[in-house]
């Protein structure tokens, strides 16, 4: 009987899945295999003819010097700017944890930022910091200060700052809201027992929020590690391939050298080298236990 | 049996009505699909297209329709659809530098005719002798100064010989003749107008240096390397690993280590150029003839700017043309090619040109010099100094490549003795 019912329960959660899954399989599988299909062909723009290439394409990539150093700038970008966010996220998140006036306000002028388009604002940086035209270094000047943004030394520094300004909303905003989930009580308790503030934050708040800054952290450099248009707009990944992420050589092969092949190698491998951080991300949400309820 | 009759007589009817609709009607016009890029070009060619759709377009039972992709990523869009042989649009947009590219998926154009073409533009594009696209706006570079300041130097000649000595080692004059300097006279005279050198100097930089990575940078480039009697290619092969193109690298080199150009120019491309000589920061860039309306009539340099010939000798500016080719997989080859015979047209081209293009026919740029003065240096140059690589199917991918090679000794983290080679392997691969 409960052989049966178990059964059933199980056709019944399949069905119900069934057009989650459709979907799934026509906007993410159907394409992801169209890519490894392309990744194994001879597929040049200026070439009519296309013909299987087995694994060249793979080949070739690995003795690329410039998807490799787009790797590691990727990385090391990724990696910065997600830390700095986090913790400035956090900060304010601990900041903004409690009353006081024009929270509102300021609360949703923190959030600006990640309204707008990584482009456009990409678009705006180009002219706010213009050294001819625009108003930052305008102002600086007239406190008689220079400071070359674009500058080649220091180039890594103004993106770095230029994603801050832009994600630091996305760290806060999810701090904020794991925060509030925190039950009053556990701070009650920690007052009864004598904690002070640094001790209520480093052994009771950061302990229960690491879970939620994990899968944040995680979230912050996955989407870094996918960068594109802001730094294709400001630096073109120059100069030279100094500041070419992944995502702006995978573009440049495929639309530039008109190389579809490779470029679509390129996206497997980094889907590849991303892969390892799913069973990561889905520990923390707990996906691998039987819930309670 | 009543019913029979009924239903009989419903089913002719919507036979009917069903066949009235399906059928062609023989006076419905042909839509023709057009892509072009949003900007002065796409706003131009509505104007041409509605002056078409309205009177020639109805005899020829053709309707245009343009379809204006973004201008930052045309070309990125239409290469997915020619990969794909797509049918979606029946006219591609394209370019000198593309056309090899592209030539694949377009059809050859007949009926062209060259006389009425600037020779560089419509040369341009062709492939294989075979005519792929029909020109539309041309576009080159000019040296572009500041005339007030260029008149003062010859009062100022012993200040100029000490800083030319200072900056680059040589014993050099005045020349108060842009039309006839060479790199080293663009480059004394830039150090006079930087700040650093001369603290006297009206402009904080003397240029304006587009180091960015970016491929229409390298064009900009190639300017210098033909100046000084150099090519991408000799005989076939690569040529950048020699005595004059480590020269013209240094050029770029010198402009930007020395600090003749603002040290974020490693970032600029044509907008900020543009701004850097308005602002009145800089006074002297090679830049495109379409920076001319703005300079001309803003800020620092309106009513100030000059214009001359790229620093050097021989051919040496970059010309292309914007342009439009048949996609080989159109489904309306026919009446594609009738509106591509009216856009060949002089009146067509004047209707462009009357709403903002610049059509690369002289007999229409002549007749415009009233409103826009460059138009005459355009014809003059494209003449006389026009100059367009021609290196095969891949010669978009090499302008990207060198620019990726080259922009490190543009902006000084790199030597040209440390690219060069890696300039000539660049072309080497991407050659066929």
């Amino acid at each position: 009987m409960s052989t049966t019912f178990s059964r059933e329960r199980k056709i019944a959660g399949w069905l119900l899945s069934a057009p989650l899954l459709i979907l799934l399989a026509g906007l993410l599988i159907w394409p992801m295999y169209l890519g490894f299909k392309t990744s194994i062909t001879h597929d040049i723009l200026s070439e009519f003819e296309t013909y299987p290439a087995g694994f060249e394409n793979y080949k070739n990539l690995l003795v690329e010097p410039n998807f490799w150093s787009s790797i590691r700038f990727t990385l090391i970008f990724a990696a910065v700017a997600s830390v700095i966010e986090l913790t400035l996220g956090l900060g304010l998140a601990l900041l903004f944890d409690r009353i006081f006036p024009g929270k509102r306000f300021l609360f949703s002028l923190m959030l600006i930022p990640i309204m707008i388009a990584p482009s456009l604002m990409a678009v705006m940086f180009r002219l706010i910091l213009n050294e001819n035209i625009g108003i930052v270094p305008g102002l600086l000047s007239k406190i008689g200060l220079s400071y070359s943004i674009f500058d080649q030394s220091n180039i890594f520094t103004s993106l770095i700052i230029l994603d801050v300004i832009e994600f630091t909303a996305f760290t806060f905003l999810l701090s904020y809201s794991a925060l509030q989930n925190m039950s009053s009580e556990i701070y009650e308790a920690a007052a009864i027992d004598g904690a002070n503030k640094r001790q209520t934050l480093i052994r009771i708040t950061l302990p229960i929020l690491k879970p939620a800054l994990a899968i944040v952290f995680l979230l912050r450099i996955l989407d870094s590690i996918r960068t594109f248009d802001s730094i294709y707009i400001l630096t073109g990944g120059g100069p030279g391939t100094s500041t070419q992420t992944v995502g702006i050589y995978i573009y440049k092969t495929a639309f530039i050298y008109g190389d579809f092949g490779l470029a679509a190698a390129a996206a497997i491998v980094l889907v590849l080298l991303l892969t390892p951080f799913m069973p990561f991300i889905i520990k923390q949400f707990n996906l691998g236990t039987e819930s309670t309820k | 049996m009543r019913l029979k009759k009924t239903s009989i007589a419903l089913a002719t009817a919507l036979s009917l009505v069903v066949g009235l609709a399906v059928l062609p009607n023989a006076n419905a016009a042909t839509t023709v699909k057009m892509v072009l890029w949003p900007g002065p070009e796409g706003d131009a060619m509505q104007k041409v297209v509605d002056s078409y759709n309205s009177s020639q377009g109805k005899k020829d039972g053709v309707t245009v329709k343009m379809i204006l992709l973004s201008r930052d990523n045309t070309f990125a869009k239409e290469a997915a659809l020619m990969k794909a042989k797509s049918s979606e649009y029946d006219i591609y947009f394209t370019a000198s530098y593309l056309v090899g590219q592209h030539a694949p998926y377009l059809s050859d154009l007949k009926g062209v005719k060259d006389s009425l073409y600037l020779k560089a533009s419509v040369n341009s594009l062709k492939v294989a002798g075979k005519q792929k696209a029909l020109p539309l706006d041309t576009s080159l570079h000019f040296m572009y100064y500041r005339k007030d300041l260029i008149a003062s130097l010859s009062a100022n000649a012993a200040k100029y010989t000490s800083i030319a000595k200072t900056v680059l080692g040589k014993d050099l004059k005045p020349n108060t003749n842009p039309a006839t300097w060479n790199w080293d006279d663009a480059l004394a005279t830039a150090a006079f107008f930087t700040q650093k050198y001369n603290p006297e100097s009206p402009t904080k930089y003397g240029y304006a240096l587009p180091a960015k990575n970016l491929l229409y940078n390298t064009m900009i480039w190639n300017d210098v390397l033909w100046g000084l009697g150099g090519n991408w290619l000799k005989n076939g092969q690569p040529n950048l690993n020699t005595p004059t193109g480590k020269a013209a690298i240094d050029v770029y080199n010198t402009i930007y280590t020395k600090g003749l150009t603002s040290p974020e120019s490693s970032q600029w491309e044509y907008a900020e150029t543009n701004s850097a000589l308005t602002s009145g920061n800089a006074a002297l860039a090679l830049q495109w003839n379409a920076a001319y309306s703005e300079l001309s009539t803003t800020g620092a340099t309106k009513d100030q700017i000059g214009i001359a010939p790229p620093p050097g000798k021989g051919q040496r500016t970059h010309v292309h043309a914007l342009a439009v080719g048949l996609n080989k997989f159109s489904k309306n080859q026919a009446a594609s090619a009738k509106w591509m015979a009216y856009l060949a047209t002089t009146p067509a081209m004047k209707t462009y040109a009357g709403a903002g293009g610049v059509p690369s026919m002289p007999s229409i740029l002549e007749g415009m010099v009233a409103s826009n003065a460059s138009f005459a240096n355009i014809i003059e140059y494209a003449g006389k100094y026009g100059y367009s690589e021609s290196a095969g199917p891949r010669e978009f991918d090499i302008y990207a490549a060198l620019a990726e090679v080259l922009s490190p000794a543009w902006s000084g983290q790199k030597t040209s003795a440390d690219v060069a080679a890696a300039a000539d392997a660049a072309i080497k691969k991407l050659q066929k």
